[in-house]
């Protein structure tokens, strides 16, 4: 990789982050919402305990998965799809910016902005409702959350790969808060019934949170949740890749 | 001189449609091209495939000696593409400075603003500019990386007088800068003064290839229009000298010939009822036009 590409890799990412930063729908439904949420559903319920653990520590782990999943559904996805409706794409490709970078770029932004949103929350969490939990498992939650969150780009390129922005404003919103309710990030899915318990575990953001409420628990890593999150992964980017290449068939 | 950019039969079919048909065409290094032709003719398919957005069905294009793929063919390109908007969320200036990073030696930031005329525009949102601006903008993003061939498909669309003024102006210099320049535009009498090639394309093919001058000598051009009074026969228009063609709309009468100084006074003389007396010398739509009529 020579000097130009690495530069115009990092400016790339820099941009995504400016446009991810001045989206109004990335600061209230990926700071300001799961922060509110999270204090009011856990000043309601309370200091009790739940699936093994605290429900401040369970429900801030839940709260931070849904602001990493809105940054990739709702944000992520709109970036994606303006640049294809506004003929964006088609002038990079005639730039020497390589396909490669402008992916890195895009991923790199994504890893930056998820990890911004674990760490503020986490702090704000911790610190707002006093969470007294080792170090390990901080450090784990917030990887697991960090490295898993990242599945969701996928399901978010699939939502950019639709022509139509207003369109994909729409249909990401609709989805994004029906896996999280159905998945259990809003109301633990304890809570749920059973026939909605079986729903939730075969939801992407159930797999995403269970990951974290696990390690809180003193559990290790669900490989079965692992290997359901990494499906969908596969699925959304096969499906996504083969829509792309169609609409481009020219 | 060199080639910058080479097409040897060229086609490119869509479904049932032949959008480019058999294109041969070889644009030589520091010349300034504008393709002609009416809407649908394919030109924008031409540029589409010189730069390596759609693969030709048939036939080879060499840009720069290279493959339009490459990404070293594409760091020595740059393009005003259509129906391209500009990025959301993203300033002026940055926009600039993005695409600049994309180039191993780019213009200065403060050149393109200039050239473009958004100085004042520089930390305005991308996306708040008039749709002139925009365009401009474009045209800093084409010029960022210092292009030696530059694409400009319908460059001046919605910019205003002065913009589309300083926009030539900068164009020219580029060219006497000895850039490649292909343009398509709708607006004939922008291709007459900059470009030295004009080449006109309709229904995939090249029908017309020359200097502005050449192609407007093909063509008989040279019209004389008045208004006709009663007595005015058309019969008695054709029998005088160097007379081609007499086409009437209501009681106007446009009178088609080769030598219009003779003609004008053979229509005097001839003492005929006329009114509101306009000679045109043909110029380049004049031209445009019976070419796209005879090949149809």
């Amino acid at each position: 990789m020579n000097q130009t590409m690495l530069r115009a890799t990092v400016a790339q990412c820099k941009a995504e982050l400016l446009r991810t930063v001045r989206n109004k729908r990335f600061v209230i439904f990926s700071v300001i919402m799961p922060v509110i949420f999270y204090f009011l559903f856990s000043s309601t319920i309370g200091d009790q305990d739940i699936a093994g653990t605290n429900f401040n520590a369970y429900y801030l782990m839940s709260m931070t998965c849904y602001g990493i999943i809105g940054a990739s559904f709702t944000t992520f996805s709109m970036r994606l799809a303006r640049e294809r409706s506004q003929g964006w794409i088609r002038m990079l490709k005639i730039t020497p910016l390589p396909s490669w970078a402008y992916i890195v770029s895009k991923i790199g932004a994504q890893a930056l902005i998820n990890l911004f949103i674990i760490v503020m929350m986490f702090l704000i969490g911790g610190i707002g409702k006093h969470i007294d939990l080792p170090v390990s498992t901080w450090l784990s939650c917030g990887a697991w959350i960090w490295i898993g969150g990242m599945s969701f780009m996928a399901l978010g390129t699939l939502f950019g790969s639709m022509r139509n922005p207003d369109a994909v404003q729409v249909i990401s919103m609709i989805v994004y808060m029906g896996m999280s309710v159905l998945g259990g990030l809003w109301m633990p899915v304890t809570t749920m019934s059973a026939t909605m318990q079986d729903i939730a575990k075969a939801l992407p953001t159930y797999r995403l949170g269970q990951g974290a409420w696990n390690m809180l628990s003193g559990g290790a890593l669900d490989w079965g949740g692992i290997g359901i999150l990494a499906a969908y992964v596969v699925v959304f980017m096969v499906v996504s890749s083969y829509i792309m290449r169609k609409q481009e068939a020219v | 001189m060199k080639a910058a950019i080479q097409l040897n039969g060229v086609s490119k079919i869509y479904k049932d449609k032949k959008a480019v048909d058999n294109l041969t065409l070889s644009i030589a290094e520091g010349t300034v091209v504008a393709l002609l032709g009416p809407n649908g003719a394919g030109k924008t398919t031409t540029v589409s495939m010189i730069l390596g957005l759609h693969k030709p069905t048939m036939g080879t294009v060499k840009l720069l000696g290279g493959d339009p793929g490459d990404t070293r063919v594409r760091d020595r390109i740059g393009a005003m593409l259509q129906d391209v908007s500009v990025i959301d969320g993203l300033k002026v200036g940055e926009s600039i400075n993005l695409f600049r990073s994309y180039y191993e030696k780019p213009l200065p930031l403060a050149y393109l603003l200039k050239v473009s005329n958004l100085e004042a525009e520089k930390d305005k949102m991308a996306s708040s500019l008039s749709g002139g601006q925009q365009r401009r903008l474009g045209f800093a993003l084409a010029l960022a990386g210092d292009p030696e061939v530059i694409f400009l498909d319908e460059p001046t669309v919605g910019m205003d007088v002065t913009s589309r003024q300083l926009f030539w102006d900068t164009v020219r210099a580029m060219a006497g800068k000895g850039r490649t320049i292909v343009l398509t535009t709708h607006y004939l009498d922008e291709a007459d003064s900059v470009a030295d090639r004009i080449v006109v394309i309709n229904n995939g093919k090249i029908i017309a290839d020359g200097t502005p001058g050449e192609i407007k000598s093909e063509t008989t051009g040279r019209v004389i229009s008045f208004v006709a009074g009663p007595t005015v026969k058309t019969e008695a228009l054709l029998a005088l000298p160097s007379v081609t063609d007499v086409e009437w709309s209501g009681r106007k009468v446009k009178v088609f010939g080769t030598d219009t100084d003779r003609l004008i006074r053979a229509l005097v003389e001839g003492k005929f009822d006329m009114r509101d007396i306009e000679i045109h010398s043909g110029g380049l739509e004049d031209a445009f036009q019976a070419l796209v009529q005879q090949a149809n």
